[in-house]
């Protein structure tokens, strides 16, 4: 895939996601993804498959916020098999504290999949709405 | 200049400003810098907002850092460019002047203007500058 079939992908893909259909996103994470969330605060880990990734994070995610939540995307950056997501959560918790994250993801792809991200937030933000990671979930190594 | 000619140049630029800062040159940076330059430390932490104006960002930026760290070094990873920005993976191996280890991630997207950098914007770990630096105000008074 080109560069620019690259960052067409990812526009229809969070497009579609913002918009409240998240399975064609979902469905272009390859079985064995990569993510890593940067950082050294509690919830900075690496999942090594779609498997764990959507049931430790974005499964403990669902528990936490209320349904409707959205990653409002507003730049795309892309370079060969990089693309760069500047993005903007709107997002409510269950008990309806507003969580508006600041969020810079690098995705890979390859083939039309993602095959690696890379996800760069306000981790204070993260730890004051959300919480500390639940240790249960948390990936090992 | 085309998108993807501009683009190269821009990562030519960046990627010499990066591999001096990987050796604790802020020189080349310092040297590109547009007069209107902004850095933005994204979030919700005591450092993030936008320092608008090169001499804000030296100032209130840059001293402070410098006050707490003494030399910076930042290394770049990966640059990924197209049209005016390059994005600048990279992590930090840093200390603090009471011995603390300072070791951000760093997304860095970068905007250019005819071989100038007129914006900044930096995605890290929040949460770690307020444990390893604390509030910016009392770096100044050190």
């Amino acid at each position: 895939m080109t560069t620019a079939a690259n960052k067409q992908l990812m526009q229809d893909l969070l497009a579609k996601a913002a918009a409240g259909d998240r399975a064609p996103y979902v469905a272009a994470i390859v079985d064995d993804v990569t993510m890593v969330v940067t950082g050294q605060y509690s919830w900075s880990q690496t999942f090594r498959s779609k498997e764990a990734l959507l049931r430790d994070l974005y499964g403990h995610l669902a528990s936490l916020l209320a349904d409707g939540r959205r990653t409002i995307p507003l730049r795309f950056i892309a370079d060969d098999d990089h693309v760069v997501v500047e993005a903007k959560g709107d997002m409510r918790t269950k008990d309806g504290q507003p969580y508006n994250n600041d969020y810079c993801l690098i995705y890979r792809l390859r083939d039309g999949r993602i095959v690696e991200i890379r996800e760069y937030c306000d981790s204070a933000l993260t730890e004051a709405v959300l919480g500390p990671f639940p240790a249960a979930l948390k990936q090992v190594g | 200049m085309t998108t993807e000619a501009k683009g190269h140049d821009n990562k030519q630029i960046v990627q010499h400003v990066f591999d001096e800062l990987a050796k604790s040159n802020p020189q080349p940076l310092l040297a590109h810098l547009a007069d209107d330059f902004r850095f933005v430390i994204m979030g919700s932490g005591s450092w993030s907002r936008s320092y608008d104006g090169k001499e804000t960002v030296l100032a209130e930026l840059f001293a402070p850092l410098r006050a707490r760290l003494g030399r910076i070094t930042t290394i770049p990873v990966r640059l990924i460019a197209e049209g005016d920005y390059v994005v600048v993976q990279a992590y930090g191996r840093n200390t603090t002047n009471d011995g603390k280890a300072y070791h951000n991630d760093y997304c860095n997207v970068l905007r250019l203007d005819d071989g100038r950098i007129t914006e900044w914007v930096e995605y890290c770990d929040t949460l770690l500058i307020e444990a390893a630096l604390g509030p910016p105000l009392a770096a100044s008074v050190t």
